[in-house]
């Protein structure tokens, strides 16, 4: 990290982020997030999909933008890797499940975010803002393709975990702690005018862009589908009015 | 169509989240502009501005004139409680030499029993080596009135300041879960204390109660003075020592939903 001067040393925060970097600077078989070159609050990431799912063998691709006032306030994690759990280029908020969304503890790091975001691929999208619910099959392929993705800030993917499966046992405390954290996603447009993250902005528009046209195969089969239920909506409301129609008649 | 009208919700909805989320954040920096983390000693009577038309509070203000001399204003951020106590409590200590070599022994052995309680050992390092530093550079300065001033400076810098107030979270979170048996008693529901801890102490920004005072106050080996002034009739201000029959070398003005600092 050459570019170490521009940031306050002495603020807090800033030694955070630096302690954090050091502790996640050797990949595990899990994870692996390192800042960029040029910006301590931007981070990439790589995960690997929890195993005995749909995602296993894939491999997740993403950002963290820090806010400013990190630890005080949660980082945003955004997937960049199409995986048909989460949609990809828009902001998922770590929070404590349902009823406290917005307490995010400063003793939390990316380490608790990412291990959470690892917790929550399995689970169901029930229709939460910026979830996909795809089916297995369509996430079983993805995956595959996931190993083949190419991030153009950290180029290949695949070797970015290590691949030694020592399994890491997480800490009673961590274990207990993941159960509380919920992800919800958050429409990136939306929070835009949320300037400290604008701050850190990088234009990406190149990897949203390939993206885009990786994605164009599967919202396909989405329209397909789509077209076929709005084809059976169509044709339940015309026998509901010709039945109405008929009833007029009658009386 | 029942799913369209679903999805049409959902994203109804979310707008409105994101709506109050925008007013919050606007409410937010309003007040950070307008207030500091923690004020300028101020004379009691400047409380009169903000009650000019209101008989019953300009009664209280007039009795707790006769007890303290002077207030110093905190951020109404929701964690106002626990900077006005910590602040309030350096400050004392900085007075006299051996009280402060005592409390800094209790909160060098309190990072090891935190990470025992099962927090987590990486970040409370983090929290605890700025609550460290913060104590090592104000035992550092010679007088006490430069310390003081370095104290103010400090709690006025956002990162030092809500580092301290993470800490003292931190460690009314662990004291209520030590003493469990005693606290559980006080929360209402079905949370765990732990749950509580999780939900209403660690998170940033939320605001405090008497539970929450017991437990810093015990984590600390203090004693604070609330004083309670709110609309009620009487012609004086309610008074508690927590926890009861101490001396309290903190005293603390309690307005409905906020904490200021009082001095004698």
């Amino acid at each position: 990290m050459s570019a170490q001067t521009q940031y306050n040393l002495k603020s807090p925060g800033v030694k955070r982020l630096m302690r954090e970097a050091c502790e996640l600077a050797e990949p595990t078989d899990e994870y692996f997030a390192t800042p960029l070159e040029d910006n301590l609050f931007e981070w990439h990431f790589t995960v690997r999909g929890p195993p005995n799912t749909e995602f296993e063998d894939g491999l997740y691709h993403g950002r963290i933008l820090l806010p400013s006032q990190y630890p005080m306030q949660p980082p945003n994690i955004i997937l960049l890797t199409p995986n048909g759990r989460f949609e990809t280029n828009k902001k998922i908020c770590l929070s404590i499940s349902g009823h406290h969304p917005e307490s995010w503890q400063p003793s939390w790091s990316i380490r608790t975010a990412l291990l959470a975001l690892i917790a929550f691929m399995p689970t169901s999208a029930a229709g939460t803002i910026g979830s996909l619910d795809y089916t297995k099959e369509e996430r079983q392929v993805l995956a595959k393709k996931s190993k083949n993705w190419e991030c153009n800030i950290c180029g290949k993917i695949l070797n970015k975990l290590s691949n030694n499966s020592a399994i890491k046992t997480l800490t009673k405390e961590e274990s207990s702690l993941l159960s509380q954290i919920a992800l919800k996603t958050e429409d990136e447009t939306n929070t835009s005018e949320n300037n400290d993250n604008e701050l850190r902005h990088r234009t990406v528009n190149s990897v949203e862009n390939r993206i885009d046209t990786e994605f164009v195969v599967f919202s396909e089969v989405q329209s397909q589908k789509d077209k076929l239920w709005s084809l059976v909506v169509w044709l339940l409301v015309f026998t509901i009015t010709l039945l109405i129609i008929r009833r007029f008649f009658f009386v | 169509m029942g799913d369209e009208f679903e999805s049409d919700t959902v994203v109804a909805s979310g707008n409105q989240d994101e709506l109050i989320m925008q007013q919050q954040r606007q409410i937010e920096r309003e007040i950070s502009e307008s207030t500091a983390l923690v004020g300028d000693l101020e004379p009691i009577a400047s409380l009169n501005n903000e009650y000019s038309n209101d008989v019953v509070y300009l009664e209280k203000i007039k009795d707790l004139a006769s007890k303290y001399k002077y207030m110093r204003r905190t951020r109404p951020d929701g964690n106002c409680f626990f900077r006005a106590f910590t602040y309030a409590k350096l400050e004392r200590l900085l007075d006299n030499k051996i009280d402060f070599a005592n409390f800094y022994k209790i909160v060098e052995g309190s990072k090891h029993a935190l990470v025992e309680l099962g927090f987590p050992q990486f970040t409370v390092e983090d929290f605890y080596d700025t609550f460290i530093d913060v104590l090592k550079r104000l035992g550092d300065i010679k007088t006490a009135t430069d310390a003081k001033k370095e104290l103010h400076t400090l709690f006025n810098e956002q990162g030092y300041s809500d580092y301290m107030v993470v800490y003292l979270r931190l460690l009314t979170s662990g004291q209520l879960q030590r003493d469990q048996d005693f606290y559980s008693c006080f929360i209402e529901g079905e949370r765990t204390v732990a749950d509580f801890c999780h939900q209403e102490v660690e998170p940033m920004y939320k605001e405090s109660d008497h539970i929450h005072i017991m437990a810093a106050c015990a984590a600390m080996n203090t004693g604070v003075r609330v004083v309670y002034m709110d609309r009620g009739t009487s012609k004086i201000n309610i008074e508690h020592d927590l926890p009861e029959g101490t001396q309290p070398s903190v005293h603390l003005l309690y307005r409905p939903g906020h904490y200021d600092i009082l001095y004698l």
